[in-house]
């Protein structure tokens, strides 16, 4: 007789907990997020392209307008990007690479060529934006 | 008579613990594995990229969304005019420290044109957000 009150209450007291931690799931469900962002610094450019040096010790990269790329005049894959610069530098340490990004080149493909510029090993990346390039 | 009446509601309370096991633990799980973070005014698809700079907490974020406008906190800007705004934006924030979240469609016009009033402004770095990649 004395069991069944108890009891009952000792379940009462569950049910707002339970519904204070769904809460709290649902909560952190909706705001939590799981991408994985990283950063990449760059230099910002000089406002007159110009000023870029295009001596010998320069390695352009080009972002065509249709979406390809060219390292000094010569089409390259993106993902032979990197071995392409790296040819280019050959091994010297004073290499600039510019980066020439034509109108209409994405920023997907501007990311990549600054990213194999770095792991090319240019000592400085400069980057421009041209209306058109001339080969 | 009795003993019938007293089962159910035990058995109901039994079935629940594992219940709450599972809802603790996936609380716990999406506590840990997660990270807020304040969301964007617009959805920005960020580019894939390889190195990481670790830079984070960059007081000053400028979104470049798909179709090129330029985003300073809620207002979205042409990056061709974008000068002056990025001063007063950037007056209370500091030039130091600025990241751009760009999207991987954005034309690398509208990126570089905004790159380029950043330095007019007087900052010498800005820091682009990647994504890791796959």
């Amino acid at each position: 007789m004395f069991d069944e009150p108890a009891r009952r209450r000792n379940m009462a007291s569950l049910t707002p907990l339970i519904d204070v931690v769904f809460l709290l799931l649902i909560f952190f469900m909706l705001t939590t997020s799981f991408l994985k962002t990283q950063s990449l610094s760059v230099v910002t450019p000089a406002p007159n392209a110009s000023e870029l040096p295009t001596d010998a010790r320069v390695v352009e990269i080009w972002l065509m307008g249709d979406g390809t790329l060219r390292v000094d005049g010569t089409p390259v894959e993106r993902a032979n990007l990197t071995e392409a610069v790296k040819a280019g530098i050959g091994g010297r340490k004073d290499m600039t690479v510019t980066i020439l990004a034509e109108s209409g080149s994405r920023t997907q493909a501007f990311v990549s060529a600054i990213e194999a510029a770095r792991q090319a090993g240019a000592r400085d990346v400069g980057t421009a934006r041209v209306e058109k390039i001339t080969p | 008579m009795t003993e019938l009446d007293q089962d159910p509601p035990r058995r109901q309370f039994e079935t629940l613990i594992p219940l709450i096991n599972v809802v603790f633990l996936l609380l716990i799980f999406f506590l840990l594995a997660g990270t807020m973070t304040p969301a964007d005014n617009v959805a920005v698809k960020l580019p894939i990229g390889a190195l990481n700079d670790s830079e984070r907490d960059m007081p000053a974020t400028l979104l470049v969304e798909a179709d090129g406008f330029v985003w300073l906190g809620d207002r979205p800007i042409d990056p061709k005019i974008v000068e002056q705004a990025l001063k007063e934006y950037l007056a209370d924030k500091g030039m130091e420290r600025v990241a751009v979240k760009a999207d991987a469609e954005a034309p690398a016009e509208a990126l570089l044109l905004l790159m380029e009033a950043l330095r007019k402004v007087g900052v010498q770095q800005v820091t682009i957000v990647t994504e890791r990649g796959r």
